[in-house]
């Protein structure tokens, strides 16, 4: 198993197995993500990408191993202790509260999460659409948008550690890139950031390091100039 | 000639504050938890029976008693919906179904063994008879006003505690999207219980109103339920205001159809919900 080295290591898991049942989702998987660090997990359909999130954020069912969280283990704690002690999730599919305002979702991120530094101001500053559209009903906004709402939802949770589920899903390319060039100043505060994505160019293209996850464990670790494609696919599609 | 009819619609119109105050709760919970509470109506009773015991045995002032009662209703509900109903929440709704009508037969049954089946009423005092004259004939009683107000009042207070204050927005986002709201770590088990605390304090206020308005026994609570239910389905699912309307249509049907003929009291209400409902399926202002 490969593990490499992080400059801080803020997220450890040490043979993390996840369950649904008795059909074992994840098998003894190893992974770090360090501070101010961009991991992307990358795997097909199945892989276990968005079990391996919900397994970190305390929502799935049966986990076995070790999640190390700043110092602490934080396997068998409550959502929201784990929100508060600083990670927080985008989910698939974005996730919004429909019904409510723009604001009123971004609020919720500020309220589930930790203090911190960033705040509206920064939020704002990050998607100028969305101080705009603050008092519109989330449900009303296009895709890209409400992607801008989860991230700015997620951030004012003010994490040391961002895990992203698939924020490119049912986006256009031009607003996917938007949203992937905004990566980088989100790492330069420090924060990790964690990236399941299924387009593999995209996610190898903004992370330090990535995992590639086959049917539940991880089939290629490394850094993405240290590799080539050839690899890559050979072990996304376990070739 | 007219009077009389003019009469029974003002009556109407006040008792609707009263079916709006059964409405309210049921409306939260049904409306924003999506789950029906079968034992809404015998916890309005429970409710009526302990005014009746710190009225009575205590001597208090009705309205002393009902602010008693509603710190105690919220814990109440809390309670319940955090050690018992959650357990049942996000399965198969039969579930839901099942527990709060063993909740139903258990709270009817101990009344019965505790209070027997004598019919009670709690003494509102002067204010019962005090009435208010219109002129040409037309009276309404004071506390059937008061009623009304207060029951414009609840929802007014509803309304903004759900559309303008923090743990509002996290009630509808719960409503929106359970797992969601559980993937951001909003505590939907918290939130929900919460939601059902603010229920039962309207169930507190209700009983406050209704056992001094009407007589009251251990077997009332399965028609505060029936009525409860066709306002909050005749208003729109999980809209307040809408309740209020509903509960004006409801009391005004039975109310004009009491007067036409006095067999036609509660079937003029069921009449006018099964029209409503035929018609306009998602009531008169739907939330949505």
């Amino acid at each position: 198993m490969i593990t490499a080295t992080t400059p801080k290591p803020l997220l450890t898991l040490s043979g993390v197995c996840v369950f649904y049942g008795n059909f074992r989702a994840i098998d003894q998987i190893d992974i770090a993500v360090g501070a101010g660090e961009i991991v992307s997990i990358i795997g097909a359909n199945g892989a276990g990408k968005t079990t391996l999130l919900k397994a970190i954020i305390g929502q799935a069912d049966r986990v076995e191993g070790r999640i190390c969280f700043a110092g602490a283990e934080i396997l068998g704690s409550t959502t929201a202790a784990i929100v508060r002690s600083g990670i927080m999730l985008v989910p698939e599919g974005r996730r919004l509260f429909p019904s409510l305002t723009v604001e009123e979702n971004l609020q919720l991120g500020w309220e589930v999460g930790r203090r911190g530094q960033i705040g509206f101001d920064d939020v704002f500053r990050l998607f100028p659409v969305l101080r705009e559209q603050r008092r519109q009903r989330a449900g009303w906004l296009s895709g890209g948008q409400q992607q801008m709402v989860a991230l700015g939802r997620a951030l004012l949770a003010n994490p040391r550690l961002l895990l992203c589920d698939e924020i490119s899903l049912g986006l256009a390319p031009q607003v996917v890139a938007e949203l992937y060039a905004l990566i980088p100043a989100i790492k330069a505060r420090g924060i990790g950031i964690l990236i399941v994505e299924q387009d593999l160019e995209r996610s190898l293209s903004v992370a330090d390091r990535f995992y590639c996850l086959l049917e539940g464990r991880v089939s290629l670790a490394g850094r993405p100039a240290e590799v080539t494609h050839e690899t890559v696919i050979r072990h996304y599609f376990g070739l | 000639m007219l009077v009389p009819w003019i009469n029974q619609l003002l009556q109407g119109i006040l008792l609707g504050g009263l079916y709006t105050m059964f409405a309210t709760g049921l409306s939260l919970s049904a409306g924003v938890m999506r789950f029906v509470n079968i034992a809404h109506g015998d916890f309005i009773v429970l409710a009526c029976f302990a005014l009746l015991v710190l009225t009575t045995a205590l001597g208090l002032n009705p309205v002393v008693a009902t602010l008693i009662v509603l710190p105690f209703a919220f814990l109440f509900g809390f309670g319940l919906q955090r050690f018992l109903l959650q357990r049942v929440v996000g399965q198969n709704v039969l579930l839901v179904i099942l527990v709060t009508f063993g909740l139903s037969i258990i709270i009817e049954n101990g009344l019965l063994e505790g209070f027997g089946a004598d019919t009670r009423k709690v003494s509102g005092g002067w204010l019962e008879t005090a009435t208010v004259a219109l002129g040409q004939g037309i009276n309404v009683g004071l506390f059937q006003v008061f009623t009304f107000i207060a029951a414009v009042a609840l929802v007014a207070v509803l309304d903004l505690l759900l559309y303008r204050t923090g743990i509002g927005a996290k009630i509808r986002a719960v409503s929106d999207d359970v797992a969601a709201a559980d993937l951001i770590g909003l505590s939907s088990g918290r939130i929900y219980a919460v939601a059902m605390g603010i229920s039962f304090v309207t169930v507190g206020i209700a009983a406050g109103f209704m056992s001094i308005w009407t007589n009251f026994d251990p077997a009332s609570g399965p028609t505060r339920l029936l009525i409860a239910f066709e306002v909050v389905v005749l208003g729109g699912l999980g809209s307040l205001w809408g309740s209020l309307a509903g509960g004006i249509v409801l009391g005004i049907a039975q109310s004009i159809g009491g007067q036409w003929d006095i067999t036609w009291q509660m079937l003029a209400g069921h009449i006018i919900f099964l029209l409503v409902l035929a018609v306009r399926p998602q009531g008169l202002f739907p939330r949505y």
